[in-house]
């Protein structure tokens, strides 16, 4: 799409936003349409010069800025935006229907009797629900439905729960009270951020490892200026105390340079070595049971006792 | 004179026209056309009309007289105006969510999406109007690392039938091979989209990890109008969209039976919940029956929960799990005890 286009498609719903919400703030307005305010000014002088043949002050659409509120009138004919090109009805319909798969139940049947609406008032669809289906799967469906239905609730309200979290990184199960900020998706899972009572910071859960949860009576104002930078729960970083070191067989050396946990890999003829930094090592042997005989661990020497542990009580199991 | 501007007058104009307009009637009302000379406005006027018809302003010639030698044009409203819907908050509510996840560009025509959420603000408003200020910026949707772009052309060529032509690196193999592939569908499995159809190059049904595919997305036969092919009768998307990866590979399927501890079997149920039986133990845990193809797959998803997970059966594959396990030993330089 081009400039002029983005522009032209942002002036048509803008004028008709204004008309039907008079007295609408800069602001507003500035995050509705996905602009900075410096734009949006432009774009309020840009209508003002237009309207009617042939163009005189009475023929002209007009737009006050009173303080930071904006008022137009004198443009009935842009009271509705433009209909929807097919493109865009199918865009809708595929974000709709991504969207129930992803979060289930905290929007779904609001979102179905939305798109019902739409489908009528719009008339046929050039996409239906089925076609949708057939052309697209999303996987796996959320299971963990209740528990993102109950996170929805105490961000809204701004609860603190208590959960029963498996962290990875230690393989454990433990509970503690969070206070949650954020739900975000990404690489295929939900994350929680949460302020975590117990560390003092916030920290980023995977939703899929809330084993359980329950809402607290109580409430908390979030500390904005506590912010950070959302990141994997589970991420090795080079801060890590424990340095790695691992050398992958040839039937995993490509697959293994594609990993991102490795701050260093370096080919040795057919063979991978690779670096990482961490500060436990209870994930790290499952990772490499995983695996198997196509990794040798070269250092540190604890690791390998470990593992040798460990291989040797489940081999046990086996006798 | 700004583009943006007279594109707007010549909208208005032809909306709020009675009859048909003529382009001497365009040209000498419309700023910006004034100035041109007939030959260079008639250019402009032919560019402008096709833009707007592009973005979807349905643009009406009509006949002007019997001979057809006038023509007038304007724009019907009631093809133009999206029609007022009424949304209840909660309805509001899930559709800004929507914008949020289109925003991310997880999905095939996220932009299309946002331009057609864009239409509908004048009914939603927007967070705060709907008094949930905060709670909304509190849902995010990062953004994946398929480009968009791609994601949308192969969307359209699964629907449109069109084959279509891509460069792919296969895990492993360094070179990437030019494909064919007659697309059937789209899935996103675990953080990743993945295309499926029928692969020329291999002559079978296939899945591709769209993230490697390393060329723009091309038209087989661009000349032609399409469809380019039929998706079989008897294709389903759900049957190759969840295969695991102890279920791929030639080899005799059996089932397996693997109990979990407590802290495990709950995790287990969720992810795999939907395609094998699970018995719920008394004491939190459980046993999963799965399907077992490849079974060197299979073990390393075993392992992967070390002391958490055992085989129960077949006596076999119990066999194969302690071979294994003695190979790791020995790799890890002592042997069983």
């Amino acid at each position: 799409m081009s400039d002029v286009e983005e522009r032209l498609n942002r002036l048509l719903s803008l004028i008709p936003y204004v008309l039907k919400h008079q007295g609408v703030t800069l602001k507003e307005l500035s995050e509705v349409f996905e602009v900075p305010q410096e734009k949006l000014l432009k774009d309020l002088h840009l209508i003002f010069l237009c309207g009617q043949p042939d163009y005189t002050p009475a023929d002209l659409i007009e737009v006050d800025i009173d303080e930071d509120r904006v008022y137009i009138s004198m443009a009935d004919y842009f009271a509705r935006p433009l209909r929807f090109t097919p493109p865009e009805l199918s865009g809708l319909y595929l974000a709709c229907s991504a969207l129930i798969k992803l979060s289930g139940r905290p929007a779904s049947a609001e979102l179905g009797s939305a798109m019902e609406k739409i489908r009528r008032t719009l008339g046929v669809a050039s996409v239906s629900g089925d076609d949708i289906e057939e052309s697209m799967q999303i996987k796996p469906q959320v299971t963990e439905q209740n528990i993102l239905a109950e996170l929805s609730t105490a961000l809204e309200e701004r609860k603190t729960v208590e959960i029963e979290y498996y962290t990875y990184g230690r393989d454990e199960l433990n509970r503690r009270r969070v206070n949650p900020l954020s739900l975000e998706f990404g690489l295929g899972h939900w994350y929680l951020r949460a302020f975590d009572e117990r560390s003092g910071e916030a920290r980023v859960f995977r939703v899929d490892r809330i084993k359980d949860l329950e809402l607290t009576a109580i409430t908390f104002q979030p500390d904005i200026g506590k912010e950070s930078q959302t990141t994997e729960p589970f991420s090795p970083s080079p801060t890590g105390g424990i340095e790695v070191r691992l050398r992958f067989s040839p039937a995993l050396a490509a697959w293994a340079e594609e990993q991102r946990i490795f701050s260093d890999t370096r080919r040795e003829g057919s063979h991978l070595t690779c670096t990482l930094h961490t500060d436990a090592l209870a994930w790290l042997e499952r990772e490499l049971l995983k695996y198997g005989t196509e990794v040798e661990v070269v250092s540190p020497p604890e690791l390998v006792e470990s593992l040798k542990n460990t291989v040797q009580e489940l081999l046990n199991r086996y006798q | 004179m700004n583009k943006a501007e007279r594109l707007i007058n010549l909208i208005a104009m032809l909306l709020e026209a009675k009859n048909p307009v003529t382009l001497e009637r365009i040209r000498t009302s419309i700023p910006g056309y004034q100035q041109a000379s007939m030959p260079s406005f008639k250019r402009m006027f032919e560019r402008d009309k096709s833009d707007l018809r592009e973005m979807g302003v349905p643009i009406q010639v009509e006949q002007l007289d019997a001979f057809g030698e006038e023509s007038g044009y304007r724009i019907p409203k009631e093809e133009y105006y999206l029609p007022e819907i009424e949304f209840t908050q909660e309805e509001k509510v899930a559709l800004l969510l929507v914008n949020r996840l289109s925003s991310g560009q997880v999905v095939p025509l996220s932009r299309e999406a946002g331009a057609a959420l864009l239409k509908l603000s004048p009914d939603l408003g927007d967070g705060s109007r709907l008094g949930h200020p905060a709670s909304l910026q509190q849902w995010k949707f990062s953004s994946q690392s398929e480009s968009l772009e791609g994601l949308s052309r192969l969307w359209d060529a699964s629907v449109k039938r069109r084959t279509i032509l891509f460069a792919y690196r296969s895990l492993g193999e360094g070179e990437t091979v030019e494909r064919k592939l007659d697309p059937y569908g789209l899935y996103f499995d675990r953080g990743a989209w993945y295309v499926v159809g029928y692969c020329h190059l291999r002559d079978q049904i296939r899945s591709f990890r769209v993230s490697r595919i390393e060329s723009a997305v091309e038209e087989a036969c661009r000349d032609a109008e399409g469809p380019d092919f039929e998706r079989p009768e008897d294709f389903r998307l759900r049957d190759h969209s969840r295969v695991l990866p102890w279920e791929f590979e030639d080899g005799a399927e059996y089932e397996a039976s693997i109990r979990f501890s407590p802290k495990m079997a709950w995790l287990v149920e969720r992810d795999l919940g939907d395609v094998y039986r699970f018995e719920a133990a008394k004491d939190g845990g459980g046993v999963l029956h799965v399907k077992v193809r490849n079974e060197d797959a299979f073990m390393s998803w075993l392992l992967s929960y070390a002391e958490d997970a055992e085989v129960i059966s077949p006596a076999v594959l119990r066999e194969k799990v302690k071979n294994h396990l003695v190979a790791i030993l020995e790799r890890l330089g002592g042997g069983p005890r």
